[in-house]
């Protein structure tokens, strides 16, 4: 296997093994922080010898958990949750399943791997430069992150290498978007038209859409965002502020702004994260059913509907920043409107269990874990959508919760269903299933344990990215309940080290799999 | 031409178009919300380099690759020719020179597909040069 190589399936394996890589740690990050939210003046030696200025004698400042936050934050969507369902099992999967033989350009493939590459370590360099990590967050808004060092440590190179990390990011994404679409509209096999296609095929066709369009306005708007910041212009920055005791001379620039170019991206971007697992759920639903997929053509226009609508309805992530309420109006109906098209997915996925031949595989497990969190993390979205409510909730941990359900623990558990039921075909060897289920009952629960207590940090109004509650009298109260998220927090990180063993022991010794282990229908289980 | 290569440059081409869809939005809110607008001063000469992307485009059609580089060359010297005068200070200006900026990166782009492709990158390169009459017509006639 060459590091560059061209194949699509090596290729797919990078990317898997890219995304394996940050979201540990990214697990380890969010360890640090939780630790630190229940022992706010705990002087740990190890953090001291990490971070010497962001933990002076092992007592961690609060730029430091804000620096954590934001690279946990920015790995966990960029580089696991946008790479490893689309860039990782896309491409080893895709032209298998359309019968092509590789990608429609395989050296631009290549080449996106390595820019994601490259942009990872562009932002984890952040860490080791002047400063520090940034402390703007995933959404990096200005004035913080336009302004320079001046607003915090980790503002000054650390910043500029975030955005220039989510710069070169964008490109791959671009380069990979073109490379998806254009396979599946040229490289199909002639017997198979648009409405044959699996829905996985589906999900990363319509994903890989909204990736075009979507990075195509992030890449703009951080590149407005970094001349703010080193040309002197002033796109948004306003007038009369006064950072640190000291006049800034800049004026007429609006921070709305750049909410808007960069949520025109994000919410898009929550749906390139979850897509792909929403056509992969689909096809492993259906596999340990032993049934077609119910409403197959219903299921593929839902997701085209989602992806649509994911582009109207980015004004739901600014209620509070003073926008006319007949905007917020009119984002909150069409936010509400997304609802649709995933009621339909949901109940033809229980549609499709409905009279099946169930087979309890740890994938199915996962599959259903699946469906399980999508609602409860969905169910929480209705609530955001409305402005009344969200105006209240904005910048609470029942935000914090909502996201990590439906965006983050969703994903995850479709990447490790599919990486369950696709192993076989990627290594010649089955995933132990007993371990696969223990990890799945651990991570289960843990996951509930971690994300629904924090709902109710958020009903007291708890704030989100805030370091330390020990400050706050009325925060005294939920000390207890977040102590208990943290604990909770431990036995979901240890859970995954189950999942880990069991992914590098079962590439050498786990049992051989025959060609089509699961009786699936899908194209890449014929022998190629 | 192959419909891969066709499929694939029609897509960058969206990418493009909304990259600068992008930065016209972005102008147009930035410029209705302050009072320090200023439209940026153009050199006249500037309504002449809109012809290189189309003579260029010509070029390609009757096959002569290399005196379209030429143009596109052209193209993209006069355009950081512009950059040196304009101010990022003054918001207009910044705006007119991110344009400038991202279009000449285009241009140098398409210049060197027409280098490594030849004709089979003609499709985007008469993209590049529409793209410059827009640009061009956003900073002379809007702004
Ligand atoms: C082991 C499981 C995880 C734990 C314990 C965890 C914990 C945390 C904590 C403590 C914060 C900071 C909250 C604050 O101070 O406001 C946070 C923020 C965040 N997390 Fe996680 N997280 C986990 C997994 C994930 C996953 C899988 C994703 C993928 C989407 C994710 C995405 C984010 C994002 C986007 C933020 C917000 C960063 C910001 O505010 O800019 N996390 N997480
Ligand atoms: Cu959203």
């Amino acid at each position: 296997m060459t590091i560059f190589s061209t194949d699509h399936k090596v290729i797919g394996k990078q990317y898997i093994g890219l995304a394996l890589f940050s979201v540990l740690l990214g697990i380890v990050l969010s360890l640090v922080m939780r630790f630190h939210l229940v022992h706010p003046d705990a002087k740990v030696k190890l953090f001291g010898a990490l971070w010497p200025d962001g933990a002076p004698g092992g007592q961690m400042t609060p730029e430091l958990y804000l620096s954590l936050m934001t690279i946990h934050g920015t790995i966990m969507v960029f580089f696991v949750l946008t790479t490893a369902p689309q860039s990782g099992f896309g491409n080893y999967f895709l032209p298998l399943q359309i019968g092509a033989h590789d990608m429609a350009f395989p050296v631009l493939n290549m080449l996106s791997f390595w820019t994601t590459a490259l942009s990872l370590l562009t932002l984890l360099a952040a860490f080791f430069v002047e400063g520090g990590a940034p402390l703007s967050g995933w959404t990096a808004y200005p004035p913080l992150s336009g302004l320079g060092r001046i607003t915090g440590p980790g503002q000054g190179l650390g910043q500029d290498l975030w955005i220039l990390s989510i710069a070169l990011f964008c490109v791959a994404s671009l380069m990979a978007a073109i490379n998806f679409i254009v396979t599946i509209i040229e490289l199909r096999a002639p017997d198979m038209g648009y409405f044959d296609m699996p829905l996985t095929c589906w999900g990363w066709f319509v994903t890989a859409l909204i990736s075009l369009f979507a990075f195509a306005v992030l890449l703009a708007g951080g590149i407005l965002l970094l001349l703010d910041r080193t040309a002197g212009t002033s796109f948004f920055v306003p007038g009369g502020l006064i950072v640190n005791d000291q006049i800034q001379t800049r004026s007429g620039g609006s921070p709305i702004l750049f909410q808007h170019l960069f949520w025109f991206f994000g919410h898009p971007e929550v749906y390139i994260a979850i897509l792909p697992g929403m056509g992969l759920i689909s096809t492993i639903l259906s596999t340990f059913s032993g049934k077609k997929v119910f409403g197959y053509k219903a299921m593929a226009i839902a997701l085209l509907a989602i992806g649509g609508l994911g582009f109207v309805v980015w004004g739901h992530h600014m209620f509070i920043s003073g926008m006319s309420p007949y905007s917020s109006i009119a984002f909150s109906v069409l936010t509400l409107a997304v609802g649709v098209p995933s009621a339909v997915k949901t109940f033809n996925w229980l549609a499709t269990l409905w009279g099946g031949r169930l087979r309890f595989t740890a994938a199915m497990h996962f599959a259903l874990g699946f469906v399980s969190i999508f609602i409860t993390g969905g169910i929480t979205g209705l609530i955001l959508g409305q402005p009344g409510l969200d105006i209240y909730f904005h910048d609470t941990y029942f935000v914090v919760a909502h996201f990590h359900l439906i965006m983050g623990v969703a994903a995850i558990f479709a990447i490790f269903a599919g990486l369950h039921y696709w192993f076989p075909k990627m290594y010649g060897r089955f995933l132990h299933e007993g371990l696969g289920k223990l990890h799945f009952y651990m991570t289960f629960i843990g996951v509930y344990a971690v994300f629904v207590p924090l709902h109710f940090a958020g009903f007291v109004g708890n704030p989100r990215r805030y370091p330390d509650f020990k400050e706050y009298e009325f925060l005294k109260a939920v000390m207890p309940l977040h102590i208990g998220v943290t604990h909770a927090a431990y036995f979901l990180a240890a859970a995954q080290l189950i999942f880990l063993f069991n992914y590098f022991w079962s590439q050498r010794r786990g049992a051989a799999a025959p060609a089509n282990p699961w009786g699936a229908t899908t194209r890449e289980w014929r022998d190629d | 031409m192959t419909n891969t290569a066709r499929a694939g440059q029609t897509l960058l081409i969206a990418a493009s178009s909304m990259f600068f869809a992008a930065f016209t939005s972005a102008m147009v809110v930035r410029r209705g919300l302050s009072g320090d607008w200023i439209a940026p001063p153009l050199p006249a000469w500037i309504w002449a380099t809109m012809l290189l992307g189309p003579l260029a485009s010509w070029l390609v059609q009757r096959g002569q690759i290399k005196s379209a580089m030429a143009a596109g060359a052209m193209l993209v010297a006069s355009q950081l020719a512009l950059l040196s005068n304009l101010r990022m200070a003054v918001i207009g200006e910044a705006f007119c020179a991110v344009l400038i900026a991202a279009h000449a990166a285009h241009a140098a782009a398409g210049v060197a597909a027409l280098g490594r492709f030849g004709a089979r990158a003609g499709l985007f390169w008469h993209f590049v040069g529409a793209l410059w009459i827009y640009v061009l017509f956003l900073f002379g006639v809007w702004a």
